[in-house]
């Protein structure tokens, strides 16, 4: 029996007005508007990680930014947990493409800022912020400002960010795009590690095969503009996970080339 | 000690162009004093001096406060509300392309003659950089950071208190410094129109005297004021370090 679906996008269309009165026209060509997504259905099931691959453009991050309840589509139906989305919820945790951290906040007050601004407890949020310090490698970093640290450092803070209000569902929009090749593999085994720890929902945006197939449980592949799901692969690799065994499985190279010629690579 | 060597060079070299220079142009005293006779003025009357720039000190310190909170407020009001920004920002522009010295009269008709009329030609003059520096800090809040702040579900409150204005302070940061100056000017142009006490009227007494030596002494004690304070406002701006980081 699969499992109960957590994240329901139904047939949901979104076009954006391209042009703003503050750009000066440029082309008639640009002037209508841009159709983002056209009747794209996905379901995610409870405790499942899927990914999601396409070119760039193709409104990936529009759809994990519907998902969140930031943005409004035109048509369709999005929900999760049986509730639909008007705006983000607390269940909902969401890790950007670059680390959002403020600038004149700690690495301490910036993982508990949602904590803050949902009005949780101090008790309760300083058990949490111990043990997310612990997991993510950043104990001892407390204090330190988010321009003293590395990009990967950076980005550990910003998914601890998302995991501070202990989220049920996890979404990530190209987390480790900006971050060099080997601090990526990195953080993509740490977060392997955290996610198997707790099994969020989770839906990934990336532009990385490798990355998509090592994590996930299901990859969809979208168009280009205007984005819908063009092919879905199940990634039937056994779980737990790790990089020694995953990677070396025949199957990892054979779901990777698949994808990579479903995307157009080769 | 290099450090103070360049800057002590340049205006010891100022000073003795204005020394030597009166005299080798020979440029009547009514016109130009030598220095040394400004600084022997200056120290004659330096009692006079001090108790009057006191007085002024207090002036534009009370006006710059003013236009700090007010401006500060106008701009977040402007921010906020599209009805303030379609009819206060106007308003305000306009306010600000008036010759504001023209307005000094009248404060002194409205507000009398003594401290109050001097603070509110000091707001006058200052106000307006700090409200263009809140604006356009609030409007610059990064996208990414206010969309980060609505998938926490943060309300319009929090998002303004731990976001917009941390985010705009080193704008408004620039707007005080921009103001600090405005505020000696806008006191001493109130002093000018009406007082009876403070460096503004010490200067006018001065020129009614034919006394050019204390004029000047005067206008250089304006001028120590007006960097004392701008240098204070710039210590204090150092509190906003990450403008670099933003």
């Amino acid at each position: 029996m699969p499992p109960a679906p957590v994240i329901v996008v139904r047939g949901v269309t979104k076009s954006f007005a391209s042009t703003t009165s503050a750009r000066p026209r440029r082309s008639a060509a640009g002037a209508g508007p841009v159709q983002a997504l056209a009747d794209v259905t996905v379901t995610i099931g409870d405790h499942e990680f899927v990914s999601i691959l396409g070119p760039s453009g193709c409104g990936k991050s529009t759809l994990i930014r519907i998902v969140a309840g930031l943005t409004g589509y035109d048509s369709g139906e999005v929900t999760v947990n049986g509730s639909p989305m008007v705006g983000p919820v607390p269940e909902v945790g969401v890790v950007f493409q670059t680390s959002n951290l403020l600038p004149w906040l700690t690495v301490q007050d910036n993982l508990m800022l949602g904590a803050r601004l949902r009005r949780m407890s101090a008790t309760e949020t300083a058990a949490r912020l111990a043990a997310l310090l612990q997991s993510l490698g950043l104990g001892g970093f407390e204090q330190r400002y988010p321009h003293e640290l590395s990009g990967g450092m950076r980005q550990r803070v910003a998914l601890g960010q998302a995991l501070a209000l202990d989220p049920a569902v996890l979404l990530m929009d190209e987390p480790f795009a900006a971050l060099d090749a080997l601090t990526r593999d990195r953080l993509n085994v740490e977060l392997l590690r955290l996610w198997q720890a707790r099994r969020q929902t989770a839906l990934l945006v990336t532009h990385s095969i490798l990355e998509a197939v090592f994590l996930s449980d299901r990859v969809l592949v979208m168009s280009p503009r205007p984005g819908t799901i063009a092919h879905e692969r199940v990634i039937d690799l056994p779980r737990p996970r790790d990089p020694e065994h995953t990677r070396r499985d025949p199957r990892f190279q054979e779901h990777v080339n698949e994808l990579a010629k479903l995307m157009g690579v080769f | 000690m290099r450090r103070v060597l360049g800057p002590v060079l340049f205006f010891s070299a100022i000073a003795a162009v204005w020394e030597f220079g009166v005299a080798w142009f020979d440029v009547p005293r009514y016109l130009l004093p030598p220095l040394s006779r400004v600084a022997s003025a200056a120290w004659e009357t330096r009692d006079e001096i001090v108790s009057n720039a006191v007085v002024t000190a207090g002036e534009v310190l009370g006006g710059f406060l003013l236009a700090t909170f007010v401006g500060v407020g106008l701009g977040a009001l402007i921010h906020a509300s599209a009805l303030a920004r379609r009819t206060l920002y106007p308003l305000v522009t306009a306010f600000n392309g008036m010759p504001k010295i023209a307005l000094a009269p009248l404060l002194v008709v409205w507000f009398g003659y003594g401290f109050t009329s001097k603070v509110v030609a000091s707001f006058v003059f200052a106000a307006f950089p700090i409200v263009v520096a809140t604006v356009g800090g609030l409007a610059a809040t990064p996208f990414v950071l206010d969309e980060h702040f609505r998938a926490l579900g943060a309300t319009t409150w929090d998002t303004f208190w731990r976001l917009r204005l941390p985010a705009a302070l080193p704008s408004i940061t620039d707007g005080l410094r921009i103001g600090m100056p405005l505020a000696v000017i806008g006191a001493t142009v109130g002093e000018f129109v009406g007082a009876e006490r403070g460096l503004g009227y010490l200067i006018l007494f001065a020129t009614t005297q034919a006394r050019i030596d204390l004029v000047f002494a005067g206008i250089l004690a304006v001028t120590l004021l007006s960097v004392g304070f701008s240098w204070m406002v710039e210590r204090a701006s150092r509190a906003v370090w990450w403008r670099a980081y933003s």
